[in-house]
């Protein structure tokens, strides 16, 4: 274990240290918003799965673009694998390209790598990286993230460290070849020139930098931002319990007849370091949702990063504090050539697991469990003579803490994502939303109430449409904290009705659809924190009179009992005491 | 001074209201410009204006009569969001779509934060009334709208005591025929009610975004119309008969009774002013290419004059917190998507308060110590080091008193917490500790620049700095340098310089409508018509005849999500205009993103927005007439660890000339101090702004 605090004591001067971090983070932010402005996909520019980072000449992250929290520590084995691969062949101009987990240090096929070695004065000083999750990179299905998918072959089009740019020549072979192998070329080669672009700001930017505080105070900057996010991240680490906290947890499983894929976390807290252990956790599965180990690493650093009450700036010397373990061939540390598309399923029940685990040490720092990561429903077809493949990401709900109600309509933890607006997928799709709204009664029940379900309708205006989905956290809700309820459980229903069916939370293959067909999807309700009997009895009733709770819940789970009157909702106090008092 | 007897014209008189002060800015006709400083009455502003506005035309021997148009910016609107105070509002909405306005765009504005709390809705859910109705994209009618469900929500409001109603439908941008008829049947039933209808102030795709506007518009309106009613009465009361213009988010101002229809337009109005003045004040000294900054005792405000005219955003947030210089962490407040002049916040001014975090690094802000108990040298309580203490330190403040000597302040405190907070904990001497101090909260202000510049694609090197509010002189030349901007002003009045900037604005008033359509498949004629209508309906809304009249369009990339604005011509478009276009959006990429789209799908207009402006302000640039200057001794000032401490004169704006003097000057007024270091230059230009050089 690793708990070795760095010497004290700064070697630069802490406002130059503050001058040179500011920098460090607007630059990073600047590439950032070049993406987002320029992009062309609704995943990267909508959702913002994409993240940017300043890296010092060794690779090290120093600053990050704050876009999606689960990108935490992705450049990490990605800089790593490319310094060791690309050693004594990187040169000023050059522009690296790569997307595969096992030969790059990927993450999936969909994340596509874009990084610029910075030289200034002929010397290597530092890296400009971005990654975007990519719209389609192709492989079976539309999107590139089949659950379906038994291994990477089938997964599309994989890339190992490529020079994209070689001394500022471009290569154009290598987006001919991207242009020929995915579905939607205008797209990716779009949202790659964006990437490219981003890497250019950083290096000028970079360089402006440098003249302007010198190159050895740079460096001396660079090596003390690494030590001081240690220091702080050591100080906070310091302040939780000793102890070994374990959780287990459980996705549904895969297709029509699922089997429970387990999850098995101990995070061992041993002075200002943490331990983490994935052993026995599932094996890897034959379908899309392992998650490479840099993905593994990144769900734990934004957990524990997510406990912190410090602003511990987003670099490596944050992370050396951690270790993690995950015993190969696990779904959490996948070997190849096993299928990862879509692994984001699984990366969202990771962090979820990890805290389940921290709510035991740090009780007043962590919400009980939420809806988990989003649900992606893939509907394409053909409208007008077009192929059109339209997916979201739909979120999401939270748990309740020990100091408030979950909170509704809000991004899961690990990914900081958006709606697509009702307006522009009816501009654009053969798609009708008949409702969006939050569910009555879904929320755990507790002292503080979970935070409500929401559903989405859509209405088919098109025939013979495809229909894939990726949820979680149907058969295992959302978990409540400290005798709080477990959320509603997730559901994804063809026609609700007598003649409804009921569609598996991971889809292995698709389902057709016909026009005027309703697809329904409701994701899990949040995990309630305390008693439901200990709840204040007026936050009840202003609950019921949102609509957010109903009388009969009042009555039979939280043990109000409310009367409808003329002017409003009453309660009938004595009748709550009484029924409040019977332990039953 | 002009004469009572015979006011051949009537003055222009601006009144900006302030959490602390209200600032009076008399505009007279040879440029001169009386200002005066009264205390804000938030029970009831208007009597603090027409108070301070009494006062200052008596110290001048004027009669109220002599007042013609008053200028007016103020913060109510803000705040009734920020204190919840609005009116009991109510939203009518689709079926299946209440939640809309609660979900927001699900995005939370801080990451890795499990306890982040989402503000309520400006409406409850129980006041979120859905009745059934249906429109598709194009605005034809999937389900009528049912006239039984409107009866029902109507009982509903009456029941629940409703002042202002908001009525938002899907697609109502594309057809507003539902919306108006339940408007029609709301104002029939309820004739007082505030109705704001989401096609009339927001005709633009995307539901949430409409939702929102439209809902905060009716929750401010009877607050806003009541306030400009009381104004209006208040000052009429006293004599004084002329227009009551108010200053808007976008920079112009409108006569206020038009402003009480569209509340939401001037959220942002106070520090809008001050950018209108800047912008006005570098077209008088000839620089076309300005940052401003403001900064005053809790933040510092960063905006881009480019080409001469101000940019503008309608990316906003109400109450968001302190806009962060970074725009990638949005959803802390409620989307408001009318167009505010572009301008970035940090929490940095003279009373942020300096600390350590845990690993040590030394931070300044965004907590501040505000107006009580201060900085520690207000002597009132303080117990935390600020940027006023450092700059005491430094000798850049006055060690004995503030604003003219108005305000005494004990110094020596400054040092004892300078020491014992900063010095010793960073084991530096005094003065190095408090440089630090003044470093880093200059290294803060650069976020806020950088998210109006270089995060824009512009390169702050190629800017004046143009600094005003109490902090501004004080910190430009820092600020400066770490942006590698060479010359900085700071103009007259800068410590009133919003009310300045209030007496200097246009009239201004413009109005956008979707259109969503590829540059090669526009209908041109029916794209003219709507043109034309709009015009007419901003003309006759501005009611000036000699409005001039700005026509835009927001363009993208076909498949983009953000837009860009290009001019388009003031005549009918023809079919060579309209193929001019996408060359013309592609320059705007360049400009902004550093590259153009040669394979791109074709270029899209996304919206128009025609916008009409009527000139009333003087051409004549702004100087403060003095009554005395007042000598001050030489003191030392620490100008960083490279050059130290320097013995330095202290003098007045009167006493600088126009021939360039090498610094060290230290350049005290009643409205705030300019620090000019040993290695630049200094001078006063013919508009009397203090003009700076920094060598390169």
């Amino acid at each position: 274990m690793n708990d070795a605090a760095p010497r004290p004591g700064p070697k630069v001067s802490p406002f130059v240290l503050e001058i040179v971090r500011n920098a460090l983070d607007a630059i990073a932010d600047e590439l950032a918003l070049i993406i987002m402005r320029t992009a062309y996909s609704s995943i990267v520019r909508d959702a913002m799965d994409y993240s940017t980072a300043i890296c010092d000449a060794d690779g090290s992250t120093l600053a990050q673009g704050l876009t999606t929290p689960l990108h935490l520590g992705s450049f990490f084995d990605a800089m790593q694998n490319l310094r060791r691969t690309q050693k004594g062949r990187v040169r000023e101009g050059d522009l690296f390209i790569f997307n595969d987990p096992y030969l790059a240090g990927g993450q999936h096929l969909p994340d596509i790598y874009v990084i610029r070695p910075i030289f200034v004065g002929g010397s290597l000083e530092g890296w400009a990286t971005t990654v975007a999750h990519h719209n389609d990179v192709g492989g079976i299905v539309p999107g590139s993230n089949s659950i379906g998918s038994v291994d990477i072959f089938q997964e599309g089009l994989r890339l190992p460290v490529l020079k994209l740019h070689d001394q500022g020549r471009e290569n154009p072979a290598i987006y001919d070849i991207i242009a020929a192998n995915v579905r939607v070329p205008d797209k990716v080669i779009g949202d790659l020139k964006a990437q490219v672009a981003a890497c250019t700001v950083g290096e000028r930017e970079f360089r402006v930098m440098v003249a302007r505080f010198g190159r050895d105070t740079v460096r001396a900057c660079f090596a003390e931002l690494h030590d001081y996010a240690e220091r702080l991240a050591r100080a906070e680490f310091a302040e939780i319990p000793d102890g070994t906290y374990r959780f287990a947890n459980t996705i549904d499983g895969l297709g029509a007849s699922p089997e429970p894929i387990p999850f098995q976390v101990a995070v061992t807290v041993r002075g200002s370091a943490i331990h983490v252990d994935w052993t026995g956790t599932s094996p890897q599965v034959r379908a899309g949702i392992n998650a490479p180990i840099p993905f593994t690493r990144a769900a734990v650093y934004a957990a524990l990063r997510s406990v912190l009450a410090s602003d511990v700036p987003n670099c490596e010397g944050f992370t050396r504090p951690i270790t993690i373990v995950a015993p190969p061939g696990t779904i959490a540390n996948p070997l190849p050539p096993a299928a990862c598309g879509a692994r984001g399923v699984t990366g969202f029940r990771m962090m979820d697991c990890m805290f389940g685990a921290l709510a035991q040490a740090v009780p007043s720092r962590v919400a009980a469990d939420g809806s988990g990561g989003s649900t992606l429903p893939s509907i394409s077809g053909v409208h007008r003579g077009k192929t059109f493949v339209f997916v979201e990401t739909i979120m999401g709900t939270w748990g309740a803490t020990a100091t408030h109600d979950g909170q509704e309509g809000v991004a899961h933890m690990g990914a900081n994502q958006s709606n697509v607006p009702v307006e522009l997928i009816e501009a654009e799709y053969p798609l009708r939303i008949e409702q969006y709204a939050m569910v009555s009664d879904s929320g755990g029940a507790g002292r503080h109430r979970g935070g409500l379900a929401m559903v989405r309708d859509f209405r088919i205006l098109a025939d013979d449409v495809s229909l894939t989905v990726r949820s979680d956290k149907r058969r295992f809700p959302p978990f409540g904290l400290h005798g709080g309820g477990s959320g509603s459980p997730s559901i994804s229903i063809i026609n609700p009705g007598p003649e409804q069916r009921i569609l598996p939370v991971l889809t292995m293959e698709p389902t057709t659809l016909r026009r005027g067909d309703l697809f329904r999807h409701v994701i899990a309700g949040g995990g309630g924190y305390g008693p439901a009997r200990e709840r204040d009895p007026g936050l009840v009733r202003d609950d019921v009179v949102l609509g957010k709770v109903t009388i009969a819940q009042a009555r039979d789970v939280y043990r109000v009992v409310l009367t409808e009157m003329a002017g409003g909702i009453a309660i009938d106090e004595a009748a709550t005491r009484i029924l409040r008092a019977d332990a039953s | 001074m002009v004469d009572p007897s015979c006011p051949t014209r009537k003055l222009r008189i601006a009144a900006d209201i302030g959490g602390t002060f209200t600032d009076i800015a008399l505009m007279r006709d040879d440029g001169g410009v009386i200002t005066r400083k009264a205390a804000s009455t938030p029970d009831d502003y208007a009597r603090g204006v027409v108070r301070g506005i009494r006062e200052l035309m008596a110290a001048q021997g004027l009669p109220l009569s002599a007042i013609g148009d008053v200028l007016h910016g103020c913060t109510i609107a803000t705040n009734t969001i920020l204190e919840r105070k609005g009116a009991r509002t109510a939203l009518i909405t689709t079926r299946g779509f209440r939640d809309v306005l609660e979900f927001r765009r699900i995005r939370v504005p801080r990451l890795y934060d499990p306890l982040y709390v989402k503000p309520a809705p400006l409406v409850p859910r129980n006041l979120r009334l859905e009745v059934t109705e249906r429109l598709d994209a194009t605005g034809s009618v999937v389900q009528p709208l049912d006239e039984a469900d409107v009866a029902g929500t109507i009982a509903v409001l009456e029941r629940e005591a409703v002042e202002a109603v908001a009525v938002c439908f899907l697609h109502a941008y594309a057809n507003a025929a539902h919306e108006q008829r339940v408007g029609d049947l709301l104002r029939a039933r309820f004739p007082e009610m505030f109705v704001t209808l989401s096609s009339d102030i927001l005709p633009e795709i995307r539901e949430y975004e409409r939702t929102s506007t439209a809902v905060i518009n009716a929750y401010i309106g009877p607050i806003v119309s009541r306030y400009v009613r009381a104004l209006d009465a208040a000052l009429h009361d006293a004599g004084i008969d002329g227009r009551l213009l108010m200053m808007q988010s976008s920079g112009g101002i409108l006569d206020a009774a038009r402003v009480a229809e569209v509340p939401a337009r001037i959220i942002e109005c106070g520090p809008a002013a001050g950018v209108i003045g800047a912008m006005r004040q570098a077209g008088f000294c000839g620089e076309r290419n300005v940052i401003t900054l403001d900064m005053g005792g809790t933040t510092a405000k960063a905006s881009l004059i480019e080409n001469g005219a101000i940019t503008r955003t309608d990316e906003y947030e109400v109450a968001g917190g302190i806009s962060l210089s970074s725009r990638l962490v949005k959803g802390g407040g409620c989307a408001l998507k009318l167009p505010v002049i572009d301008i970035s916040e940090v929490g940095a001014g003279g009373g942020s308060i300096v600390w350590f975090d845990r690993g040590g690094a030394l931070k300044v802000g965004p907590r501040s110590a505000g107006a009580t108990p201060g900085p520690a040298c207000y002597d009132a309580g303080g117990s935390e080091a600020t940027v006023t203490d450092a700059n005491v330190v430094l000798g850049f403040i006055n060690p004995t008193a503030l604003a003219g000597g108005t305000m005494p302040i004990r110094a020596d405190l400054s040092h004892d917490i300078t020491r014992t907070r900063v010095a010793e904990p960073l084991g530096l001497g005094l003065h190095e500790a408090a440089w630090s101090v003044h470093a880093v909260a200059s290294a803060n202000m650069m976020r806020a620049v950088k998210a109006v510049s270089t995060y824009r694609g512009r390169n702050p090197a190629e800017f004046s700095l143009m600094a005003f509010g109490g902090n501004g002189g004080i910190f430009a030349v820092e600020l400066a340098r770490q942006l590698q901007i060479r010359r900085i002003v700071v103009p007259p009045g800068a410590g009133v310089f919003s009310a300045i900037g209030l007496g200097l604005a246009d009239i201004a008033f413009g109005r956008a409508r979707a259109v969503l359509t590829r540059t090669d498949r526009i209908d041109a004629a029916a794209l003219n018509t709507s043109l034309r209508t709009m015009e007419t309906d901003v003309v006759g809304t501005l009611g000036s005849a000699e409005a001039q009249v700005r026509r835009t369009a927001m363009m993208r990339y076909a498949g983009q999500a953000f837009e860009l604005s290009v001019p388009l011509p003031d005549h009918d478009l023809g079919l060579g205009d309209l193929a001019a276009l996408p060359r013309a959006f592609d320059a705007e990429h360049e400009r902004n993103y550093g590259h153009v789209l040669a394979d791109a799908e074709g270029v899209e207009i996304i919206a128009v927005e025609v916008t009409a402006t009527a000139v009333v302000a003087p051409m004549k640039p702004p100087w403060l007439p003095v009554t005395a200057a007042s000598g001050q001794p030489d003191r030392h000032a620490f100008f960083g660890p490279e050059i130290g401490t320097c013995e330095t004169p202290v003098v007045h704006r009167r006493n600088l000339d126009t021939q360039a003097a090498a610094g060290p000057i230290i350049i005290e007024e009643y409205e705030g101090t300019t620090i000019v270091p040993p290695d630049a230059r200094v001078r006063l230009d013919a508009q009397d702004d203090i003009v700076i050089e920094l060598a390169a």
